[in-house]
């Protein structure tokens, strides 16, 4: 008898929300790539984990490629994959942009052979050639999460600050620092000075002169903001190699396997970041939904993906033409969570 | 027949055979490969690098060398950036563009030819600061709106199915084809490469020659650099970094001395095919990132040592002999 009644309940509440998100169904063959900005970073590795278990989860019996270029040769590099996967003529392609506009004539013909074209992690600015991208948190957030961690780190009285970032043409990290500027003028962050915006390529060694380079620049400088996971971790072991933990404080996106030892130290008091994997998961989802045709790159589409939930295709406030999906949300991480999260 | 045999057993035949090898791979595995949009792809997608490449073999067969070509290509982008996006029209932006890869060029001239410096150091100067200069002009920005026509140049087949970078490269190989090999102008450039003393000595200008061809550098490069550009309808200051190693790669694998005074743009012209084509199938067999720059590495460690493994050997033969 429960039992029935619990599939009236359901049933009621389907026919109540007719507008409901419908499962992403499996079992179709589709060549797909996932194109991170470079191999051998960490956080990519972990997407394309998550999307290997959304592929196994839709029995795609495509393998999925992951494909990227080297570091030095990143820009060349993505457009050479984005080429060679049109030549294939793959189902659809899953870019991690790191090559602000100059990826837009080879994802456009991409895109006008029929490959859908979604974008993770970072988008195409312009959004030209790009169906949709799956974004890792609001990109207006993130300037207030960090925001917000600066003045937990400065306590009231604030200071001077300043960011490291990854490359000048990295289209997150660049609307991720915009969003941080305007969060400052909130008269709560008065007293936190941004003294400088530098550029590490998310290279370790560059990232971690560039750190030494802003201490001997701004000798009153007490922290330095790095959203990118290559940059935070060379930033903080540039402080500890230099004794200097105790002076300049470090924070900004990092992954906690990498950040454990130096939260754990002080170094690195609080950091955030969201799953890399989920976000290489959702990609997959959200890629194979276009491809198959059951989900279509306009605004207000609803869909189901897996483990994740329902998500829905909005038009994108951060780009005038874009869509995007939001998955979200933040992490913050600190001494009390952060080996936790390491397990 | 044996002087078949005798040109497979040249440095030109093993490219040859290389390649045929290297397209059966690609035939075999990729049905797409045969493809008229993946060949032209194939060249597309490196075809600045083989531009430059032909102006960098006439120098090192002189004896000389241009590590700055990568950084002026990155100059006359951000030249056109810049004078673009302050209001210049696009033809004037882009005369200008080429006018400062000639003015880069006929300054590393100056110091080689004329001073005496060594063109390793002088270029060396050169690849750093034309970058620099590259960098203070568009900083850490990225220009991008450029006309439809410009844009076209690099990224729509203007011509049958090829585009106008391609084309340029097939003019310029010719040019340098016939200058290098029918010209007198070509034997000069061999003669001061094989011993540039001699040849001062007999009365040849080997300053001019030297002037010219770092001249003819600077401007082939800031033209690749502005076809780059166009086919990426985006420039920043990082644009073509690290482009002169590839570009000696295809040099030297073509079978030029690094020491100068010997090779030809027919063993240039393999290697470009060589490399292009296992890019290509590497590409398409999904094989990226540093196992691919790992098997190119390993294709020019084989290309250098190979020939002098060979020449010791013969030595060491006809040392018993006799």
């Amino acid at each position: 008898m429960k039992k029935y009644l619990l599939a009236g309940v359901a049933a009621a509440a389907l026919a109540l929300t007719p507008l409901v998100a419908s499962a992403v169904d499996g079992g179709k063959g589709v060549k797909m790539v996932l194109l991170p900005k470079f191999l051998g970073i960490a956080v990519f590795d972990q997407a394309h984990k998550g999307a290997e278990e959304a592929a196994a989860e839709l029995k795609n019996s495509e393998k999925l490629q992951f494909l990227g270029p080297t570091p030095e040769n990143s820009v060349a590099g993505q457009i050479e994959i984005v080429t060679n996967a049109t030549t294939q003529g793959v189902g659809a392609i899953m870019i991690s942009n790191n090559s602000g506009d100059q990826i837009v004539p080879a994802a456009k013909a991409a895109h006008d052979k029929g490959i859908k074209v979604v974008t993770w992690d970072s988008p195409i600015p312009t959004a030209e050639g790009e169906d949709v991208f799956v974004a890792q948190v609001d990109f207006k957030e993130t300037g207030k999460v960090m925001a917000d961690m600066a003045l937990d780190i400065l306590g009231a009285d604030g200071g001077e600050f300043a960011v490291l970032s990854a490359s000048p043409d990295a289209a997150n990290q660049n609307s991720w620092i915009a969003s941080m500027k305007d969060a400052l003028k909130d008269p709560k962050y008065a007293k936190l000075k941004l003294d400088d915006i530098v550029y590490g390529n998310d290279q370790s060694e560059k990232s971690y002169s560039q750190a030494n380079a802003l201490v001997d620049k701004y000798p009153n400088m007490k922290l330095i903001m790095a959203p990118t996971t290559v940059g935070i971790a060379a930033a903080a072991k540039a402080m500890q190699d230099a004794k200097l933990c105790d002076k300049v404080k470090i924070s900004g996106l990092g992954l906690p396997a990498e950040m454990v030892s130096y939260t754990m130290n002080g170094c690195a008091p609080e950091f955030a970041l969201w799953s890399f994997v989920d976000l290489g998961y959702l990609s997959y989802y959200t890629a194979y939904a276009l491809a198959t045709g059951q989900v279509k790159a306009e605004d207000g589409a609803k869909f189901h993906a897996g483990r994740m939930g329902d998500f829905t295709i909005t038009k994108d406030p951060t780009r005038d033409k874009g869509l995007r999906i939001l998955m979200g949300p933040f992490s913050k991480y600190n001494k009390t969570n952060v080996e936790a999260a390491t397990k | 027949m044996s002087a078949l045999v005798s040109r497979l057993k040249s440095w030109e035949g093993l490219l040859f055979v290389l390649l045929v090898v290297i397209i059966g791979f690609c035939i075999d595995n990729s049905p797409v490969y045969l493809g008229v949009g993946n060949i032209v792809n194939l060249f597309q997608l490196e075809v600045e690098k083989i531009i430059v490449a032909l102006t960098m073999t006439l120098l090192i067969i002189n004896g000389e060398i241009d590590l700055s070509v990568a950084s002026v290509m990155g100059l006359s982008a951000c030249v056109v950036a810049w004078m673009f996006h302050h209001g210049v029209s696009m033809p004037v932006s882009v005369l200008v563009a080429l006018a400062s890869g000639a003015v880069a060029g006929m300054f590393n001239g100056f110091w080689v030819a004329y001073v005496g410096l060594p063109s390793l150091a002088v270029t060396l100067a050169g690849l750093i600061g034309y970058r620099g200069a590259a960098r203070i002009l568009v900083e850490d920005r990225s220009y991008g709106g450029y006309p439809q026509w410009f844009n076209a140049i690099g990224q729509h087949p203007q011509i049958g199915p090829l585009t106008v970078s391609i084309v340029v490269f097939v003019i310029l190989f010719a040019v340098v084809a016939i200058t290098l090999h029918w010209s007198g102008f070509g034997r000069l450039v061999y003669v001061i490469g094989n011993n540039m003393q001699a040849a001062r000595f007999s009365g040849v200008r080997v300053k001019l020659v030297k002037m010219s061809l770092f001249t003819a550098s600077g401007v082939v490069s800031a033209l690749a650099g502005l076809l780059y550009a166009a086919r990426l309808g985006a420039v920043r200051g990082d644009m073509a970094q690290g482009f002169e190693l590839d570009v000696i790669t295809m040099v030297l694998l073509g079978g030029v001395s690094i020491f100068g005074g010997s090779g030809n743009l027919a063993g240039v012209g393999l290697s470009i095919l060589v490399i292009l084509n296992l890019r290509n199938g590497m590409g398409l067999a999904n094989i990226t990132g540093n196992t691919q720059t790992s098997v190119i590495g390993a294709l020019l460690i084989i290309s250098v040592l190979a020939p002098n493994m060979v020449q010791t050997i013969r030595n060491k033969w006809k040392g018993r002999l006799t």
